[in-house]
């Protein structure tokens, strides 16, 4: 939403399972740690936009500047957290019940949580960016800056905002991942961040619907594709999709051809 | 303590060729490779089965499997890397625009990543090429010498290599890529298919990568996946970044001084929270590095300007016979 590449992404991701599963480790109910492990990394995204990526935007800088900060980030998220934690993988150990089969297929109590859990974020989400006036000021900063500031909007408290509720999202999807791998190391989002890029690209980029639908193939078609070749090259389809998809489609399948976000 | 310099030295050198390769690929032309060290690794494993012979271990399985001379294998690594960056270039560059290409060329290198890593009889897989022969045969040196014929070799190619980015820094052909990266829609403008150019560095770019790879082989005798991590691309960036991108002194400074010498130094780093280890250590001081140079010194420690490219001939002739008017 405010039009670049955040590379450190992938770590905010694993940032937030860290402390969920730190907070979980303590006895905290396992959904009040998902939330604090979601107001944790929402308040670590601030603190970077503040620190990091406002200076660069104040001073107007190339898309490229800001990717490579990012990367800078990413550096010292995946080590900071490396430092805390240690870089052995952890279990997260959260038992739910038992495995539920519905026709021919088993969805685990895990399965389940994530799918809800996704399913009603997306609806608040989408509450929020059509009928809040924050969800209006937020589009139109991500459209126009300079024309949403000459309409009195605050855009850079709505652009901390987003960071915040962003890294809210980013944590819960964190923990969901790894509700579904079971383990967490300080590389498990920096990986995951190229299957979240396909996602965004397939659906176009700055469309979250689309990145709804998006994610859905993208997930579909790497864990099919697990069942036809080697399961080892699994990551491998899902880069593969990403290579393909912006050499030959970067406006994203579903919208049509030279419209802009 | 001897070995411990020309170890130094070793790292340093080939870690300078490569970001020297880099700097012709970024700092000339604007070109995000955030896979260059995918370069490198092709290099490597290239020179690697070109020169060990064939496999005698059981379970041990790679390609060719041939016994030339170390300079042939060094050369021929050098050769296939470049051949990979052309594809690479002709597939990618021409489409995409600066910040997908980075997520493209990253995308890349983790697939070619995963399959050198899981496909065993191409590279031997997840163990990786071990026994490679030293540069010196069978001559029967210790350590140290050995060492110091390595630095000797390395510390000559990268002169030649600083040489020649110096060469195509002062060129119009560097000219032209600069231009290219300031502007690409001038630059066409003034009738320069602006590819081409940008494909010649690349690709040179690549073969340094190549060849940075195969003197590390040959200096390590082994080589494995683990060896190259995708991050290592961005460490490789944040020290062009931070010694100064488009100059090739902050190319061979930042790789001396950011990665060997941070690795050197945080070994020293008191430890804190639990089983902190040195690389996160150097990780996070070149990413915190990294953002204050981006943030108060972009041009990085040694700009570009501070290369007097207008100091050849021509160009001293020109501003004789138009005094004020001079190049920027």
């Amino acid at each position: 939403m405010t039009n670049f590449i955040n590379f450190a992404y992938g770590d905010f991701m694993t940032f937030g399972a860290y402390i969920a599963w730190t907070t979980a480790d303590r006895g905290v109910p396992f959904f009040v740690a998902v939330i604090i492990g979601g107001i944790a990394t929402g308040l670590l995204g601030v603190v970077a936009n503040i620190v990091i990526f406002r200076p660069f935007m104040r001073r107007g800088v190339r898309p490229v500047t800001l990717l490579i900060a990012g990367v800078g980030l990413s550096f010292i998220v995946q080590n900071g957290i490396t430092i805390i934690w240690g870089s052995e993988p952890v279990r997260f150990n959260v038992t739910l019940g038992n495995a539920i089969h519905l026709g021919p297929l088993v969805f685990t109590p895990g399965d389940l949580v994530t799918i809800g859990a996704a399913v009603v974020l997306l609806v608040l989400l989408h509450a929020m960016l059509t009928y809040t006036k924050f969800g209006k000021s937020l589009r139109a900063t991500s459209n126009n800056v300079d024309l949403a500031k000459a309409c009195g909007i605050d855009s850079d408290r709505v652009i901390s905002l987003t960071w915040f509720i962003a890294g809210i999202l980013t944590a819960v999807a964190g923990v969901g991942l790894v509700l579904q791998e079971s383990t967490l190391d300080p590389t498990t989002g920096f990986t995951e961040l190229f299957v979240i890029f396909g996602a965004v690209i397939l659906g176009g980029i700055g469309r979250p619907y689309g990145a709804m639908l998006g994610a859905l193939v993208v997930g579909i078609l790497t864990e099919v594709s697990g069942s036809y070749v080697d399961s080892a090259y699994k990551t491998s389809i899902a880069f593969g999709v990403v290579i393909v998809l912006l050499l030959f489609r970067p406006q994203g399948l579903f919208s049509a051809a030279g419209k802009t976000n | 303590m001897l070995f411990f310099f020309t170890d130094l030295l070793v790292l340093g050198c080939i870690t300078s060729i490569m970001v020297v390769g880099l700097n012709l690929q970024y700092g000339y032309t604007g070109l995000l490779n955030f896979a260059f060290y995918m370069y490198v690794a092709i290099g490597a494993y290239i020179a690697g089965v070109t020169t060990m012979g064939p496999t005698t271990l059981p379970g041990v399985t790679y390609i060719l499997g041939w016994s030339l001379p170390w300079y042939v294998g060094l050369l021929l690594g050098g050769v296939v890397a470049a051949i990979a960056g052309a594809i690479v270039f002709a597939f990618t560059v021409r489409r995409l625009r600066s910040d997908y290409l980075a997520i493209v060329t990253v995308a890349a290198a983790f697939i070619v990543y995963n399959v050198i890593n899981s496909f065993v009889p191409l590279f031997d897989g997840a163990t990786g090429l071990f026994n490679v022969p030293l540069i010196t045969g069978n001559a029967n040196l210790s350590t140290e010498q050995e060492s110091l014929v390595v630095l000797l070799v390395s510390a000559v190619i990268l002169v030649l290599f600083v040489w020649i980015s110096m060469r195509i820094f002062r060129s119009p052909f560097g000219r032209l890529l600069r231009a290219i990266r300031e502007d690409e829609a001038v630059t066409s403008a003034f009738g320069h298919a602006s590819w081409r150019p940008q494909l010649w560095v690349f690709v040179i770019g690549c073969f340094m990568a190549g060849i940075a790879g195969g003197l590390f082989i040959f200096y390590i005798t082994a080589w494995s996946p683990s060896a190259f991590l995708p991050l290592e691309s961005f460490f490789l960036l944040a020290a062009l970044i931070i010694g100064g991108s488009g100059n090739y002194w902050g190319a061979v400074f930042g790789a001396f001084v950011v990665i060997e010498g941070l690795a050197e130094l945080s070994r020293y780093a008191p430890t804190f929270g639990n089983e902190a280890d040195a690389g996160a250590i150097r990780a996070i001081i070149i990413g915190v590095a990294l953002i204050l140079v981006l943030r108060y010194r972009p041009e990085g420690i040694f700009p570009e300007r501070w290369l007097k490219w207008y100091r050849t001939t021509a160009s001293a002739a020109r501003k004789r016979v138009l005094p004020g008017r001079e190049p920027s």
